[in-house]
């Protein structure tokens, strides 16, 4: 049922979903993600094939050294842009930004519909593999979610990943107490873009063929439905959302035209039957008694949550 | 010179009164519940296939039931008025399914997008797995009676724009009166401005919320069923970027704002119809480029109200 394959693209979902988080770890609902991921991949196909000056081999090769500089220029170019769109757009305030970074979609995507070297709707094809098989990618995957769920892990417990709390419960009463609102929000939405562009390096050399239908407004929302889903209290509700959000469809594979009606039912059904997400605070604080051990508790017979 | 401006303008006016159809719609539920609907572009798609379905049409070889049709032929103007109604019914039960639980339990708003989402989801794919991904063109016999074109003042219009216009300005101008003049109009207006006084005052707000769902879906409908018999169905996602324009009016004019969203469609289409054929590649993009530079001079858009912060 999960080859090597739909592993990769679960983990890239995990990573878009981590994308989506992190603004929203600071209480800003952007929906920016497709934009940056788009902008990744068309980096990668483009340094890749028609720019080739990282040195692509005739046979279809890729030299793992040169994926690995792609991975990070997609990174830091769409970081870059970032932070020059974020401090434009971070003053607006929730819907307005939603709404925002939708258009910022929009414009991206039919930007590279229209550039003249991003190979129009057909798109750039024949992306060289850096690696034999799917198997490989789920390497630098597994990686790329590793660091970017180590940082979000330890922004928990740093001022930073602190600050992005209080703004997220109440972002007047963070900026009385001294948290410079602006620069944490734009601190944030460069990080999610950051992974957002990464992302999208992989997956171009993963999916092998690239076009302007790879970030579209409504992945962004079901991107957000990977965090909603997953639970968005903490970093690790995404991960799970995207695993899952993004297997649905493949392993609906075999109920033929109806997946798409059923994976549409579990986007509007997930949020009624898991309002507070699969990876609660109640499951994070019970899984936490657990691995501390605590033998002290009462047994879970007389146990009552309040 | 005078004719192309002319051809220009009313083709502006043309597709802004359709993209001011979903703004309102949009608005309708917006200023009753805060949130955006995002199964609205779904339901533009219904009301477009409704349309075709209603006017005798059969479905392609690529649908779920091939050649099959309704045994009725309406002309078009019936057809759509009827596909609008059946639409804002289906909204209702967008309302009942993807809304009405989260209101009862007071739920963040995040999660409306989310279950909307969900639901325009479920519906676009349950007309694909039916109507197929084939594109659909409406009956010829649709406008039988109408010339082709007509000539004003040296400028030759298609007669299928100006129905269009037509109808966008007969629905916008109706549902203006409707919320001004009527009592259930100022209802609803009511429970927009302040819902906890309209319940004091014996408003049934649950009837007015259920009440903008419906007409915000028959607005989405007559959308979907005029740019059909105007340019043709190309698959069911042909009301996701209307919708997506849609949201881009909205934001312009001003979330909330009924006059807004009617300037604002209207300046939309008039600004696309200026973008010349070499670059109209870039046509889409234009929506929302001036959104965004929009957003960013104004954040509450041409005629919205300002925001004004919590103390």
């Amino acid at each position: 049922m999960i080859d090597n394959g739909l592993l990769v693209q679960m983990l890239l979902g995990a990573l878009l979903g981590l994308s989506v988080y992190l603004p929203l770890a600071a209480g800003q609902l952007s929906l920016a993600t497709p934009a940056f991921y788009a902008v990744g991949g068309t980096l990668a196909a483009l340094l890749s094939t028609r720019w080739s000056v990282l040195g692509a081999a005739d046979n279809g090769t890729f030299p793992w050294s040169a994926f690995g500089i792609e991975v990070v220029l997609g990174g830091l170019l769409a970081g870059a842009m970032a932070l020059v769109v974020g401090s434009l757009v971070l003053r607006l305030q929730g819907i307005y930004l939603a709404i925002a970074t939708i258009a910022l979609v929009e414009i991206v995507r039919v930007a590279i519909l229209n550039l003249p070297f991003t190979g129009g709707a057909i798109g750039i094809f024949g992306i060289p593999q850096p690696f034999a098989s799917a198997a490989g990618y789920l390497i630098p995957a597994l990686a790329l979610l590793g660091l970017t769920g180590w940082i979000c892990h330890r922004l928990e417990l740093m001022p930073l990943g602190r600050a992005m709390a209080a703004i997220r419960d109440d972002e007047l009463a963070a900026r009385c107490m001294g948290i410079n609102t602006t620069r944490v929000k734009l601190i944030a939405f460069v990080l999610s873009a950051m992974v957002a562009g990464s992302t999208g390096v992989l997956a171009a050399h993963f999916l092998n063929t690239w076009n302007a239908r790879q970030g579209s407004f409504d992945t962004g929302i079901t991107m957000l439905a990977f965090v909603i889903l997953g639970g968005s209290r903490t970093w690790l509700g995404p991960v799970i959302g995207g695993l899952v959000l993004t297997a649905v469809p493949e392993l609906l594979r075999p109920v033929g035209d109806a997946r798409l009606v059923l994976f549409g039912l579990v986007i509007l059904l997930g949020p009624l039957l898991f309002p507070e997400g699969l990876v609660s605070p109640a499951l994070l604080e019970r899984l936490g008694r657990i691995g501390a051990g605590d033998r002290s508790a009462p047994s879970a017979v007389g146990e009552q949550q309040p | 010179m005078i004719e192309v401006l002319l051809q220009t303008l009313l083709n502006g006016a043309a597709s802004g009164g359709v993209y001011a159809l979903v703004a309102l719609g949009y608005t309708l539920v917006f200023s009753v519940l805060g949130v955006i609907n995002f199964a609205l572009g779904a339901l533009f798609s219904l009301g477009g296939y409704l349309t075709y379905l209603l006017m005798g049409g059969s479905i392609g070889n690529n649908g779920g039931l091939p050649g099959w049709g309704l045994p009725i032929g309406l002309p078009f103007l019936p057809a759509l008025l009827l596909a609008a109604g059946l639409t804002g019914l289906a909204s209702l039960a967008v309302e009942r399914l993807a809304f009405a639980p989260l209101r009862r339990r007071n739920a963040e708003s995040l999660l409306y997008l989310i279950t909307s989402l969900g639901a325009g989801l479920v519906l676009v794919n349950l007309l694909q797995m039916l109507m197929g991904a084939e594109g659909y063109s409406f009956p010829t016999a649709a406008l039988a009676g109408l010339p082709d074109a007509v000539t004003i003042a040296g400028a030759r219009i298609r007669s299928v724009q100006l129905l269009l216009l037509g109808v966008c300005g007969a629905a916008v101008i109706v549902l203006t009166l409707w919320l001004e003049k009527s009592r259930t109009g100022r209802a609803l207006k009511a429970v927009a401005e302040d819902p906890t006084t309209a319940k004091l005052l014996g408003i049934n707000s649950d009837a007015m919320l259920r009440l903008a769902f419906a007409i915000s879906g028959a607005l989405a409908g007559l959308g979907g069923g005029l740019i059909g018999v105007s340019i043709s169905l190309p698959g069911p996602y042909v009301g996701v970027s209307y919708g997506l324009k849609g949201l881009a009016v909205l934001v312009l004019g001003g979330l909330g704002s009924v006059p807004g969203a009617i300037a604002g469609g209207l300046l939309m289409g008039l600004a696309e119809a200026m973008v010349p054929t070499e670059a109209s590649g870039w046509r889409d993009a234009l929506a929302f480029a001036i959104l965004f530079i929009v957003l960013l001079i104004r954040p509450s858009g041409l005629l919205g109200q300002r925001v004004v912060d919590k103390v």
